[in-house]
């Protein structure tokens, strides 16, 4: 695993993003980013609250799907109440991770551990999208008493998993062989 | 080999689990990948009660039922977070124990545990006078506020605590 790494890194290396790191490296905004000290952890910290209030909501609707909280209320009422925060909070993930990247261009973009995120950071985008839309519908159809299609479930279970792999890649690409 | 210990800290880390973890190429990543997947877990479900205790989320639904709703989460996250943290901390017991940032973490979970243990046992006992307002009295507020601004603090320091561990003797 850590070989496989190590060599699609190695293969980064060979492409145009070491160049284009190293004129990140240049710009005003990087040279801000590591000039003071507390810049860095303090994008950092913003970024690990934004993921609590976005994971935070997203693992609400997914145990309300699953049924295992908020079955008081209807699919709809909680799809008003989590869905705008998993997008709100994921801008600022976006917002204070180009930060972080501007700040270590090197060290995130020539790291395939950083590609694997956005890679799954895509597809939970991309399967969240649909799953919202679903939720919303099952839940105008059915009311209070709606019940999720197992599909539906293993969409909330399999969203939940994704962000963890996302942040699990988040904290090893400062571990991981470059 | 390591040096003879000298306080208790340092006999903590040089233990054979603080050795282990300390060595080894993937144990503290991996309990640390685990820390901050219970610690945003435990500040995201935190967050949904709190906002309901400010009244500015999730109004239309009672309180207890928002707790009823989280609370089981954010202590199953919590007991998580809590052991992987110990986890950590075996692993440089020393350097942690003498950075101010760390001392003040624990210091702030102290007075966020306080809070919490006052609103549980003091404030809820009227409950039922404020169950279903939409807008709780101003106890039931400031012990949100608290608890919001304790914990992000909390993040800052276990953060700051990364950047520092290797400034201080």
């Amino acid at each position: 695993m850590f070989d496989l790494l190590f060599n699609l890194t190695d293969w980064l290396r060979s492409t145009f993003l070491l160049d284009f790191s190293f004129w990140i490296t240049e710009t005003p905004l990087s040279l801000f980013m590591v000039e003071n000290f507390w810049n860095v952890p303090l994008a950092q910290v913003f970024h690990i609250l934004a993921i609590s209030a976005a994971f935070g909501a997203t693992l609400m609707l997914s145990l309300r799907v699953l049924g295992k909280a908020g079955t008081h209320q209807t699919l709809v009422a909680s799809a008003d109440r989590y869905i705008r925060w998993t997008w709100w909070g994921l801008l600022v993930i976006v917002l204070s991770g180009v930060l972080m990247i501007t700040a270590e261009p090197i060290r995130n973009m020539v790291n395939a551990v950083f590609w694997i995120k956005m890679i799954l950071l895509l597809v939970v985008v991309a399967l969240s999208l649909g799953f919202q839309k679903k939720v919303r519908a099952a839940g105008l159809v059915g009311g209070i008493e709606a019940r999720a299609s197992g599909g539906l479930k293993t969409s909330a279970l399999l969203i939940v998993v994704l962000w963890a792999l996302i942040m699990l890649c988040g904290r090893w690409i400062a571990y991981v062989p470059v | 080999m390591y040096p003879q210990p000298t306080n208790i800290w340092e006999s903590i880390e040089y233990s054979s689990l603080g050795i282990s973890i300390a060595e080894s190429l993937w144990a503290f990543p991996t309990i640390e990948t685990l820390h901050v997947i219970a610690l945003v877990t435990v500040l995201g479900t935190l967050l949904v009660m709190d906002l309901r205790m400010l009244g500015l989320a999730s109004t239309a639904v009672p309180i207890r039922k928002v707790s009823d709703d989280t609370l089981k989460w954010t202590w199953m996250a919590f007991v998580l977070a809590a052991i992987t943290g110990t986890l950590l901390w075996i692993s440089k017991a020393h350097s942690y124990m003498i950075n101010p940032y760390f001392l003040t973490k624990m210091g702030l979970m102290v007075v966020a545990g306080l809070n919490m243990m006052f609103f549980h046992f003091v404030t809820y006992k009227t409950v039922d006078q404020w169950d279903a307002a939409a807008s709780p009295p101003m106890a039931v507020k400031l012990s949100a506020a608290l608890s919001l601004v304790l914990w992000i603090v909390i993040v800052f320091c276990g953060r700051a605590i990364g950047f520092t561990l290797g400034i201080y003797y």
